[in-house]
């Protein structure tokens, strides 16, 4: 995810924000989305800092199940009342599931953003693909700055 | 201006732990850490507070004062006294809408005249007075129980009547209070000196209204189909393409404009202010708007309404397209970033505030 295409009145985020949420166990990107890796597949997310951020968000835009994607590639659509940010594919692969609960309550993403709010999962193309991403301690610098 | 300009409730709205947005040279609350939606939804369901501080103010004063407001601006302050609120627009020769301004005729010979952050000065021009801006805040309390909570701290406050305009006292210092808003809902809007602003909206934040931000402020007016300056209003758009021909004062000796306006109301606007709903997902401005695989106007504000649930758009129709039967009820595809949306032309507003006491 990248700080909005915000229409009007854009989002500014705080420099120095404090209390948000990185739990350790997590991967990262530069992008604010996060990254759990469960059996062969990973589950993907945006971060608190990145919630917090956008705002309410009203509305997710999600990809449709097998569709490939490449690294850095556009998952879809996290959308608030102000803004459109896209959400970006942490590691190339194919879409095996997405969280379809957020299509009647996208709220969750705002709520519980490492957990209900989680957006999609997918079947990394590259067994070590996630080598590349960060770790906690390098997002939590990453927000800090 | 090098530095934002900002409201005597700023620190208040740090303090609550607000997020700061620039809007017109002013840094002001997007929203509080309730959120937009429930911000909304509070001023829907109960009542919200507003901190408008960034919306000018400029006093028009003196024996001339009345001529020189009826020669400038559209409306007809014959339809009103003193004591009351009109809403108002600032035309150019062409007719286009330079300005919407809220007019409070606060005495026989002294107006406050409130423009957009941005216009304050081309208002100030046109009409003469001064720019009173810097001395006070100006918080809005709306709501359908908006009158009541604030009854409860501030009784003189909550009796305005609805377009009103009257001098009362809070804590001994002299503010003004009008029966007026932008959010569809009934309620007031109090203009207070800077040095008593923080002890009102500490008091009407203690009575239970809900703080909200500009964000909601936004969300609140497109549901209530009220056009914004930059958006729906603006260079080469008059009042009656935007549906507001009641704002115009047709009758007056003097009008800017007149002759476009007179030729478009005799013959019909190319194009017309509509509303066109969608589903969940958020309409947005700039979006183009076809039927029938033509493009027919493009959106001018859109987002998502919290009460419908749904994405709302104010948009300008071709006439061809829009008027007649098409009024309401028009099939048309809304282009969201290449992703074409079904959507349908309704009657505004998309939702009624709460009636007016």
């Amino acid at each position: 995810m990248v700080g909005g295409r915000a229409r009007g009145t854009g989002v500014r985020v705080p420099l120095a924000f404090t209390g948000v949420q990185v739990p350790e166990e997590l991967h990262y990107t530069a992008e604010h989305e996060w990254v759990a890796p469960s059996g062969q597949t990973v589950r993907v997310g945006i971060t608190d800092y990145a919630q917090d951020a956008l705002g309410d968000v009203v509305y997710v835009d999600l990809p449709a199940v097998g569709v490939e994607v490449a690294a850095g590639g556009v998952l879809g659509e996290v959308e608030s009342t102000k803004s459109v940010s896209e959400i970006y594919a942490p590691v190339a692969g194919t879409v095996v599931a997405v969280n379809e609960a957020l299509s009647t309550a996208p709220e969750q993403v705002n709520g519980d953003p490492y957990g209900s709010g989680w957006l999609c999962e997918l079947a990394p193309a590259e067994p070590d693909a996630l080598q590349s991403l960060l770790d906690a301690a390098a997002y939590r610098r990453l927000v800090d700055s | 201006m090098a530095f934002p300009r900002r409201s005597p409730l700023h620190d208040a709205h740090v303090a609550a732990g607000a997020r700061l947005v620039l809007f017109g040279g002013w840094e002001m609350p997007l929203s509080y850490p309730t959120g937009t939606v429930v911000e909304h939804l509070a001023c829907r369901r109960s009542a919200a507070c507003f901190d408008v501080s960034h919306l000018g103010t400029v006093r028009v004063e003196g024996p001339d004062a009345w001529d020189r407001l009826q020669r400038s601006l559209s409306n007809d302050l014959r339809r009103i006294a003193p004591g009351h609120a009109q809403y108002s627009h600032l035309l150019g020769d062409d007719g286009s809408v330079v300005d919407d301004v809220i007019v409070w005729w606060t005495a026989d010979d002294s107006f406050d005249v409130m423009p957009n952050a941005s216009n304050t000065v081309p208002v100030r021009q046109a009409l003469g007075g001064d720019d009173i801006t810097a001395g006070r805040a100006v918080i809005a309390v709306q709501g359908p129980e908006a009158r009541s909570l604030l009854g409860g701290v501030a009784p003189d406050l909550a009796a305005v009547p609805r377009f009103g305009v009257r001098q009362a006292m809070w804590q001994r210092v002299p503010v003004t209070v009008a029966g007026t808003g932008y959010t569809g809902e009934d309620g007031v809007e109090i203009a207070v000196p800077a040095e008593a602003a923080g002890s009102l909206w500490s008091a009407v934040v203690g009575a239970g209204v809900v703080p909200a931000g500009l964000g909601a402020r936004d969300t609140l007016r497109l549901e209530a189909g009220l056009p914004l300056y930059g958006h729906e209003l603006g260079p080469g758009i008059t009042p009656v393409q935007a549906g507001l021909s009641w704002v115009v004062g047709w009758d007056k000796p003097e009008l800017r404009g007149r002759d476009v306006l007179v030729a478009e109301r005799r013959d019909g606007p190319r194009r017309r202010l509509r509303g066109i709903v969608a589903g969940r997902r958020p309409l947005r401005d700039g979006a183009a708007v076809s039927a029938g695989g033509v493009t027919i106007g493009h959106c001018t504000s859109g987002s998502f309404s919290p009460v419908l649930g749904r994405g709302i758009a104010l948009a300008y129709l071709d006439s061809t397209a829009a008027a007649g039967a098409a009024t309401t009820g028009l099939p048309v595809v809304v282009d969201l970033r290449g992703t074409p949306v079904d959507a349908t032309t309704v009657p505004l507003p998309f939702v009624a505030g709460s009636p007016a006491r």
